[in-house]
């Protein structure tokens, strides 16, 4: 609440402890009415050891022991094959892969394991890097877009497109893929509101419109000089994310539908790509992502929700992003200090300190020193 | 409602003998591992069993639909299952129908969609599709995966006849929603970014109708953000000036006259009664009407409105709209 002189209550306490448990939780076991995510595993992987990660837990709060063995499961995930290599989501094809590629690896959880590995500070000695930048041009269709499998199999939204882009970007490496081609995708999939959809012709939604605007960001320049995107798409944008700010605070994903917590980092990072940050209320944005913490662990979409390591994760990036612009006196309770020091990368999500470390021991060298 | 029993494991039936369950192997510790039912455990196992020998048989549908119905993300058994249609030349029809049933079932779920996409490629069937649609969004009206679905046939059909009742379809979702922005987006893919289809050449009288359609919408119902940004819309991407439609936005920018005219006015149709004015999306179209104009008495103007919304009708954006005042300020 703001009152008139100004004077603005303290946001609730963050629950740091019990948020790092849910996460540490997740990582032991998941209950058998979550086997929707048999096939996505990694992704819960990169939810928890992100938000150990953000929340500067995982040198103090978990051991080496523990940190190595999370390594060896994601490189366990690493795989070659007629299209280079990568990882797949999980073991749930193994052994079925003599016959015609079922045990392959997917470009969105590539993106994961390479950076939950990357928060666990791996070396990468084990990454095939020519491999790996075979398998994203591999996965690229004529159209510019990206399939989640080599060869146009499955899906083939802007998600992939985006994990495709961090992956040579992390790699400095885009040799294998067509950037322009993939720009010219991205472009199709905008909207007259000023967001892009997940297809071109589809709705406007945030967190697509997240990984459009930051791909334009990541992308190496054009065959033109300047920004991707003229000041009027950026006008336009940018209007289009500001207004998905609900009274509450919190963002919507769509025009007209009800905030959740997930877009206020969608919503929320990308308007920090796009450098309007300071023109949406932070403190509201705050209250709101706090007001989302489920008193047993976890952040839930919406206030009174149950917690999910997505939603958890999602949340704790965005604060990530918007805490340090909020003055002392309302950070003073719980401990948001942990979250404010996360320095989130918004373009590759993760903390700059991981990114840094991905970029130092992931790049593909010139000299031949690296495989 | 006692729920029916699992079917007996695979591993218990004999007609399932024959093949050599496979059991997911993890080498070391898993990592997020989920605590599997017996029923999905053994489903699973025989599916990998059948994968690796890569058998495509009638009893593999029987089994890949058993996943999918435990876990409809699957997207292997999702794969398997299309392979095995192709490859036994499974009536398509009779894929359509449990898709039907499926996607009712799990209608946020991609590949319940995507799957359905791949089988009607090869049909060709889309007369049934758009009835199919409607009915699925009965349960979800702004189901994201529904609408993208509608729109892939629409672009991959590209028939005439499935065109034709479309902008009906959006007034009937609108009635039942004038706030479903999917609609409205829908409308705006319909209208101009799918050709230009059999009696919509003349381009200046379909902009004049979308126009009046949307003033329309607007007067009934006023603080609807999806039909101000279809307004937006039409006129960005037909290169006319916001203040085009000026004399329409005046009324919406003031509280609600004491006496209502009875102006029947297609162009600029005004607010009705009860509308709860002044409107927020209209104050701030105005003002960029003003900005649009550029003089430093139209800069002032609007630099009035963006202080009435950030002060008072719309504070959560109070950071953008004092942008806003500093950026016109600086220009002028």
């Amino acid at each position: 609440m703001e009152n008139f002189t100004g004077h603005r209550d303290p946001l609730p306490p963050l629950a740091r402890s019990a948020h790092i448990a849910h996460a540490k939780y997740a990582l032991a076991h998941l209950p058998g009415s979550l086997v929707d995510f048999d096939a996505s595993r990694m992704a819960v992987v990169f939810y928890c050891v992100g938000i150990l990660d953000l929340l500067g837990a995982l040198q103090e709060e978990t051991t080496e022991l523990e940190r190595g063995s999370w390594r060896n499961w994601i490189w366990e995930q690493y795989l070659g094959g007629r299209y280079g290599t990568g990882f797949r989501p999980g073991p749930f094809m193994a052994g079925t892969s003599v016959n015609s590629g079922y045990d392959s690896p997917h470009i969105i959880m590539t993106y994961a394991a390479l950076l939950s590995l990357a928060m666990l500070r791996d070396d990468y000695s084990r990454l095939n890097r020519q491999g790996l930048l075979r398998f994203v041009g591999s996965c690229q269709n004529r159209d510019g877009s990206f399939s989640n499998t080599p060869n146009g199999g499955g899906d083939y939204d802007l998600r992939n497109l985006y994990s495709a882009f961090c992956i040579c970007c992390m790699l400095g490496d885009w040799s294998s893929i067509d950037v322009e081609r993939a720009i010219s995708f991205i472009a199709s999939c905008r909207t007259y509101e000023g967001g892009y959809g997940q297809l071109p012709s589809c709705e406007a939604q945030s967190g697509t419109t997240f990984l459009a605007i930051a791909c334009l960001r990541l992308a190496p320049p054009g065959p033109r000089p300047g920004p991707r995107l003229t000041p009027q798409e950026q006008a336009r944008s940018e209007h289009w994310l500001i207004h998905s700010q609900d009274a509450s605070g919190g963002f919507r994903g769509r025009t007209g539908k009800l905030p959740d917590v997930c877009y206020c980092f969608w919503g929320g990072a990308a308007l920090r790509i796009l450098g309007a940050h300071e023109k949406i209320n932070a403190y509201a944005f705050t209250q709101f992502i706090a007001a989302c913490q489920f008193p047993f662990g976890g952040v839930g979409k919406a206030p009174g929700q149950p917690s999910d390591p997505y939603h958890t994760y999602f949340a704790l990036a965005a604060a990530a992003l918007y805490t340090p612009r909020l003055e002392a006196s309302v950070r003073a309770y719980g401990q948001w200090d942990s979250i404010t020091s996360a320095n989130l990368n918004p373009l590759l999500n993760a903390t700059e300190e991981t990114v840094k470390w991905a970029w130092r021991h992931m790049r593909v060298e010139d000299s031949g020193r690296r495989r | 409602m006692i729920p029916d029993p699992p079917p007996p494991l695979y591993s218990t039936r004999p007609e399932w003998a024959d093949i050599v369950p496979l059991p997911q192997y993890e080498k070391v510790e898993p990592l997020a591992p989920i605590l599997y039912s017996a029923e999905y455990k053994d489903a699973t196992d025989y599916l990998r069993g059948v994968v690796k020998v890569g058998e495509k048989s009638e009893r593999v549908l029987q089994l890949t639909e058993h996943v999918i119905r435990l876990n409809p993300a699957h997207y292997s058994a999702w794969q398997y299952r299309y392979e095995t249609v192709l490859k036994i030349q499974w009536p398509l029809e009779n894929e359509i129908a449990l898709m039907d049933e499926l996607a009712d079932k799990f209608l946020k779920t991609y590949q319940v969609w995507h799957h359905r996409r791949l089988i009607l490629t090869l049909s060709k069937k889309a007369k049934e599709e758009l009835a199919f649609v409607e009915k699925i969004l009965r349960q979800d009206q702004k189901n994201y995966h529904t609408w993208a679905h509608r729109q892939w046939v629409l672009a991959f059909f590209n028939e005439d006849a499935l065109w034709a009742g479309e902008l009906d379809f959006v007034d009937t979702m609108m009635n039942k929603d004038v706030r479903n922005n999917s609609a409205w987006h829908h409308r705006f893919f319909v209208v101009f970014q799918s050709g230009v289809r059999d009696g919509e050449e003349d381009r200046e009288r379909v902009v004049r109708r979308e126009l009046i359609y949307t003033k329309q919408s607007i007067s009934l119902a006023p603080n609807n953000a999806s039909a101000w940004n279809y307004l937006r819309g039409v006129l960005e991407y037909n290169k006319l000036p916001l203040s085009t439609v000026a004399p329409f936005v005046q009324p919406y920018t003031k509280p609600l006259p004491d006496q209502l005219l009875d102006l029947v006015d297609v162009e600029n149709p005004p607010p009705g009664k009860g509308a709860d004015l002044p409107c927020v999306a209209a104050i701030e179209f105005q003002a960029d009407v003003y900005e649009e104009a550029g003089g430093s008495e139209d800069v002032d103007k609007a630099v009035q409105l963006w202080k009435s919304l950030a002060g008072e009708f719309d504070t959560i954006r109070k950071k953008y709209w004092e942008y806003r005042i500093q950026q016109a300020l600086l220009r002028v």
